[in-house]
Formats: C-alpha cells, sequence, structure tokens
C-alpha cells in the first residue's frame, strides 16, 4: 500500500497566505473527491502535492520519500491541469497530439493506445490548437492525460467543468472502470458536487486554505442530518450539539447537524429530520459568511 | 437492477435493496450469478466499495453466497426469506408512519379501518 503524505503545508503568494498548515495522507486504491469554494485553495494544494508549485513551509512524501525534484516518486504521481486557452503556460500554441506527446515523454507509464482510444470515443480533432479548442474539449484533454498517464496517483482538477451531461456521465463510468481495473488511486476535485458524490470513497473538504473535513463520504452522510421545525422543539431535539447554517422563517427554524458517534437526538422531539445530500452538507458547512 | 438511484436513501441500501426487488419479481432467480461489484459500480457511476457494501449485507443476511474467484450468487430460499424479513419489517416501515400522518390528520380508527377495508378489495382477490 503506498502512501502519499503532506505535513504541515503552507503556501503563500507574496503577503497572502493561501494554505495554513495542511496535513493529509492519501492512500493508494481509493477515490477521493476534492471539494472546497473558489479560492479556497484546491488547485494550489494539488499542485504541491504533485511537486508542480514549491510549498513554503512543509513537505509531501510518497512512500517516505520527498516528492520534490525526485524523479523516482514523481513518476508515480500525475496532475492534469486545467487548461485555459488564454493564459499560462505555452501549451495553448500546441495541437492536441503535440501535446499528447509531450504528456508521453513526460509520465514513464504512458499508456499511448488508451490515449489513442480515449481521443477517438471523444470525438477530439487532433490537429487543432489547444487554444482554439471548446471549453468541453479542453476538459477532454485533460481526461486523457490523466487516465492514459497511468500513474498510480492520479489528479484531476475540475475534469467535468464544461462538459455537457452526457459527456459528464461517460467521464464518471471511465474513471469508475479505469479505478476498478487498475486499483490506481484518484483524486478528482469538482464543483458539480451532486453527480460525482457517489463515486468518492473518501470526500476532503477545504475551506479557507485550512481542510475542514476528510472522511468516508458514505460515513459522513449518514451522521448528517437537517433538523428542522417549531424554533423550541429544535433547540430542545439539538441541545448541546454543534449546529451549522441556521435559518429561521418566523417560528419556523433548520439546522444541519453532524452527529458525534453514540449522539442521537431525544425521541420525543416533534421535529423534522431528513438527510441532506453531499451537496447541501458542504453548503451548510462551508456556506457561512465569514 | 436498473432502478435510478435516489439521493433519499444511502447508495449501498439501494443497491441492496434493487438486488431483493428484482429477487422478488424473479429476474434474478436462485442459484444465479448476480452482477459483481464492478460492473455494478460502472452501470451506476458509484464507488466499487459501496456497491460491495451493499452485496456484503445481502451475504451477511444469507440472501446471497460467493463462490470462490466465479462470485456471487443467490442462495436457495432467498426469495421467501426477502418476503419474511419485509413483512416483520412492515410494521415499522408503513404502519408506523400512516398511523403518525393519520394522528395529525385527525383521521379516526373507524375511517382508516374503512379505508383499508375500501383499498383492500383487491389484495384479497390475489391470495
Amino acid at each position: 500500500m503506498s502512501k502519499l503524505t503532506a505535513q504541515g503545508i503552507r503556501k503563500s503568494y507574496g503577503k497572502q497566505e493561501v494554505l495554513h498548515g495542511i496535513d493529509l495522507e492519501l492512500e493508494s486504491g481509493k477515490i477521493y473527491g476534492l471539494i472546497g469554494r473558489n479560492g479556497a485553495g484546491k488547485t494550489t494544494l494539488l499542485s504541491i502535492l504533485t511537486a508542480q508549485n514549491p510549498a513554503s513551509a512543509g513537505t509531501v512524501a510518497f512512500e517516505g520519500q520527498p516528492v520534490w525534484e525526485n524523479p523516482s516518486a514523481l513518476e508515480h504521481l500525475c496532475f492534469s491541469r486545467e487548461l485555459n486557452p488564454l493564459t499560462g503556460n505555452n501549451a495553448s500554441t500546441l495541437k492536441v497530439k503535440d501535446y499528447l506527446k509531450v504528456a508521453a515523454a513526460f509520465f514513464p507509464h504512458w499508456d499511448a493506445e488508451m490515449a489513442e482510444q480515449l481521443v477517438k470515443e471523444f470525438g477530439l480533432d487532433r490537429k487543432k490548437r489547444i487554444s482554439k479548442l471548446s471549453k468541453g474539449m479542453l476538459s477532454m484533454v485533460t481526461i486523457v492525460v490523466a487516465l492514459a498517464s497511468k500513474a498510480e496517483f492520479t489528479f484531476l482538477d475540475e475534469p467535468v467543468a464544461g462538459l455537457d451531461v452526457v459527456a459528464r456521465e461517460r467521464f464518471y463510468q471511465l474513471l469508475v472502470e479505469e479505478f476498478s481495473e487498475s486499483g490506481r488511486t484518484f483524486l478528482v476535485s469538482t464543483h458539480i458536487i451532486e453527480e460525482a458524490a457517489d463515486i468518492f470513497e473518501e470526500v476532503i473538504m477545504v475551506d479557507q486554505g485550512h481542510i475542514l473535513l476528510k472522511e468516508n463520504t458514505q460515513d459522513l452522510l449518514e451522521r448528517s442530518y437537517h433538523i428542522s421545525g417549531h424554533e423550541e422543539e429544535v433547540d430542545r431535539a439539538t441541545e448541546g450539539m454543534k449546529v451549522h447554517h441556521e435559518e429561521h422563517l418566523g417560528r419556523s427554524k433548520g439546522v444541519t447537524v453532524l452527529l458525534d458517534p453514540g449522539q442521537e437526538f431525544p425521541k420525543d422531539c416533534d421535529v423534522s429530520i431528513q438527510k441532506p445530500s453531499l451537496q447541501k452538507l458542504f453548503v451548510a458547512l462551508c456556506g457561512e459568511e465569514s | 437492477m436498473n432502478e435510478i438511484l435516489t439521493q433519499e436513501k444511502s447508495i449501498y441500501i439501494q443497491i441492496k435493496e434493487m438486488v431483493e426487488n428484482d429477487i422478488l419479481r424473479n429476474i434474478l432467480l436462485e442459484e444465479e450469478r448476480v452482477p459483481s461489484t464492478n460492473e455494478l459500480a460502472k452501470l451506476y457511476a458509484i464507488n466499487p466499495a459501496t456497491a460491495a457494501k451493499g452485496i456484503n449485507l445481502l451475504v451477511d443476511e444469507g440472501i446471497l453466497y460467493k463462490k470462490r474467484g466465479i462470485g456471487m450468487f443467490v442462495a436457495e430460499g432467498a426469495k421467501k426469506q426477502i418476503m419474511e424479513k419485509r413483512k416483520r419489517n412492515f410494521y415499522n416501515d408503513y404502519v408506523k408512519s400512516l398511523m403518525a400522518e393519520a394522528g395529525s390528520l385527525g383521521i379516526t380508527k373507524k375511517e382508516l379501518v374503512d379505508m383499508i377495508e375500501r383499498s383492500g378489495e383487491g389484495v384479497e382477490e390475489h391470495e
């Protein structure tokens, strides 16, 4: 069982610190979901985990070996960045086929056959320049690179942004298929939480440069509840519990609660107890104005 | 096995209930192989570990059994067992919530019995 471990990761851009001491351990053979609001530090975290960006403090290690400038560790990692035709890396002037050639040279376990097959399936034009691709097609290119890299730990940053619903469903299937055949580890960041929730074995929530939680998705959903009803009854039901995202409307009140082991609601309260979706839970935990 | 997953229940519970439904409806027959967790994961785009959790619950209950290296199979007597289990749960799953709703609407016991008798005519014909 390989492990990728981050300890005390801090990152500052100029005077502004965007990651405030992140500890994270990723185990092989899992699909992780990374969710967080815009600017929470997701992309920065992914680029530091894969040694594409130096941390201001802290270490990242693969199998106990630091990943920074360490080819024997890096060959097991792939970070398929979100492509942007307008800014950044000079990739945008490359043609699709040349971009894939660079990827093939960069990833030692590259599966050219798989890349070819995916390009065909997605209907990508190999002769088109990256800068001329639509948003959806840019996403497809990043997906091809991620899957064909065959890296043991593969990180996808917003792979479904810009994809239509049909393509997104197809991506989730491809991901599960590759995962169940290879046992590779995938970490996927996304804003389309609802669709992807069932794929994540574990979910990692990032909020303002901190890891808010990292937990088995099903376990997390099982202990999360939405309680609503008469304000007094809701208060009685949730007495002594940490409540999130209070909402009021007249005498009525709604709150979200994460139960700790052994905790339960009193039986005699006249309240509605419902199960929030992962997306609702995320909004309840991260949506509070700070 | 081709029902649609909803957000209302845990996914592994839904997988479990889908397999049970298929056994009740003779879509899956006793001593027949059930789809593998990877097949289920791919079909529903869910994590294979979640699919496995649902399937393993059925193994624990003796509804499915494992043939090493081949896969999961429907046990003999599985259909009868599921029916008995659901009958046992009928009071908790349906009758309790029926009574709670009837109570908050002020429906009397007599009215309720009348309603059940009216709707029950169909059930008896099937007996």
